[in-house]
């Protein structure tokens, strides 16, 4: 990991929310390039992400929001700047964070059960506050699901399964990337009102990446923009919608047209340029 | 020149899963034009076989070329219609000949399975053994079967040197090319959760390399049957090769042709519990996208 966070702390305006609880994500002036430096992917990223916020990344094809998850689950590592998780510099992965990849990503040769129980296997094996894994797959609905193989299961069940992984060794960070990208519509909303519930049962801080503008709305306490390749964020914006959501009311709140209404234009005016 | 053997066995992965995927438009079309696959093939096997025994009879082939049917099924029967401890019966041959194929097939295919994996591992290792895979692969390596006779002598030694040597190449690709396909999702997977080298080996890449290592097996089972019998035409006590060359000797071709049946019985019988086992053990193929 080279972790040169030799560059001097930003003097950019902190997120709105930032005072208000202690960041447990802190994310200062984040640089990561490829290829040698000739493809910056990241240019400058600031970003405060409150404990127990809801935060969800949306951003141009290639704007860099898969790697700025890769470099929190501390997958990737960076050029410059400055990533804390609690504080603590983030040097590879954490027992604090747990990752929702793209599809469900279950190992096909393993059951159900065994797959949400792999993270206590593997890594130093269990440790206290994990949780049980039987009562996970309950309120995941896959109760009766635990001895069958993932091809034996749908799409939105599959990455159910992935989300119950991510939260048996009961991190305090979920990471998501496009975690719904692969399902339908409607079961798309399904998973949104599921997570939302999951969500507000167990506190977590979550940063959710996704390319629909409706599902970040619906799930976030705070959109974050991205700008095209480099990637810096683009805007904040916060979603004052009363809790909990559903996929009927949130539509007809008075503030949903006005923030669609920025957010496609913070997308689409990026694509023009 | 291992080129081959990785798209051999790559090419054999995807005849599998052509085949499981096929299997519902053939059973289509058998509903729609009655064709009975069983019949077809016994029709062609009493075309070959009536074929076969009229050509040796009319066109005065001598039976030192090629042999009626009848003589091959009397020699065969000849051999098999004995007690299996007699000498002269095939039992004892074939238990021999079987034997050591097993043992070089263990010895070899382990060996290659611990290289794969180790090269799979690591690019140092691959870096330095790479070079003699090729080399060693590249050459005919039944030619090197006489000297390996030097070294281990005429008794089991280098029956199960030369079939581990033949069997320990397609098992060191297949699992190497395998071992080195894996998703890189479930890599990350395995690194987001802190896990070991040896728990990633263990629970990631070596099931999901398994079906390259199974295609790699089923061509070591036959190569190592077929060191064995080059060995054994080198100067054995036993074994089928010995069978073969005794026939030869007296120029018995039904004799030869026999323990050919044999051999190439058994070679069907190990290709389908190599199938078998990878359809046990790769259970979730089926099921995959």
């Amino acid at each position: 990991m080279a972790l040169n966070a030799t560059q001097t702390a930003p003097t950019l305006t902190p997120a709105p929310r930032a005072g208000q609880r202690p960041a447990l994500i802190q994310i200062r002036n984040l640089k990561k390039s490829f290829a040698g430096g000739r493809v910056q992917a990241l240019s400058g990223i600031h970003l405060d992400i409150a404990d127990g916020e809801f935060v969800c990344v949306v951003g141009p094809s290639g704007c860099g929001k898969s790697t700025l998850l890769r470099i929190l689950a501390g997958l990737d590592d960076y050029d410059s700047g400055q990533v804390t998780l609690g504080g603590t510099p983030v040097t590879g992965p954490s027992r604090d964070v747990g990752v929702v990849f793209q599809q469900a990503n279950l190992l096909p040769w393993l059951t159900v059960r065994e797959n949400v129980a792999l993270p206590l296997r593997v890594g130093g094996g269990r440790r206290e506050g994990a949780d049980d894994v039987d009562r996970l797959l309950d309120v995941a609905g896959l109760k009766d699901f635990g001895g069958r193989y993932p091809y034996e299961l749908s799409g939105g069940m599959q990455q159910r399964a992935g989300i119950c992984r991510a939260l048996v060794r009961n991190p305090r960070i979920l990471l998501m990337d496009e975690p719904f990208g692969a399902l339908d519509a409607l079961t798309r909303e399904r998973m949104n009102l599921e997570l939302q519930r999951i969500w507000q049962a167990t506190g977590k801080t979550v940063l959710l990446i996704t390319h629909s503008i409706s599902e970040a709305i619906f799930l976030a306490d705070r959109v974050i923009v991205m700008s095209a390749r480099p990637g810096r964020v683009l805007r904040d914006l916060a979603v004052n919608i009363p809790r909990p959501r559903s996929n009927d009311t949130i539509i007809s709140h008075p503030d949903y047209p006005a923030l669609a209404k920025d957010i496609r234009g913070l997308l689409t005016g990026q694509g023009e340029e | 020149m291992s080129k081959p053997d990785i798209t051999l066995a790559v090419a054999d992965a995807a005849v599998t899963d052509a085949s499981v995927e096929s299997t519902p438009s053939t059973a289509h079309r058998r509903s729609k034009e009655p064709v009975n696959g069983t019949l077809i093939a016994a029709v062609g096997l009493v075309v070959l076989f009536g074929g076969w025994a009229l050509a040796v009879r009319y066109l005065n082939i001598p039976s030192y070329i090629l042999p009626s049917p009848t003589a091959v099924w009397k020699a065969l029967w000849s051999g098999l219609a004995v007690s299996p401890t007699d000498p002269l019966g095939y039992y004892l041959p074939l238990w021999g000949t079987l034997k050591n194929a097993a043992i070089g097939l263990a010895a070899g295919g382990g060996l290659g399975l611990v290289l794969g994996s180790l090269m799979a591992e690591s690019r140092t290792i691959e870096k330095l053994l790479m070079p003699y895979a090729f080399a060693l692969q590249s050459l005919p390596k039944v030619a090197i079967a006489p000297l390996v006779v030097i070294w281990f002598g005429f008794g089991d030694g280098s029956k199960i040197a030369i079939a581990g040597l033949l069997a320990f190449f397609p098992i060191l690709i297949n699992s190497f090319t395998g071992l080195r396909a894996v998703e890189p999702e479930k890599i990350d997977l395995m690194r987001s959760l802190s896990a070991s080298r040896l728990e990633t080996y263990r629970i990631v890449k070596l099931p999901s390399a398994a079906p390259y290592i199974f295609a790699g097996l089923d061509m070591a089972v036959v190569y190592a049957l077929l060191g064995t019998i080059v060995a054994e035409f080198l100067g054995a006590q036993q074994g089928m090769g010995v069978v073969i060359t005794q026939a030869q000797a007296v120029t018995d071709v039904a004799g030869v042709f026999a323990a050919l049946v044999i051999l190439g019985a058994f070679g069907i019988l190990l290709h389908g519990i190599v199938r078998g086992l990878e359809q046990r053990i790769v259970h979730w193929g089926r099921g995959r996208k």
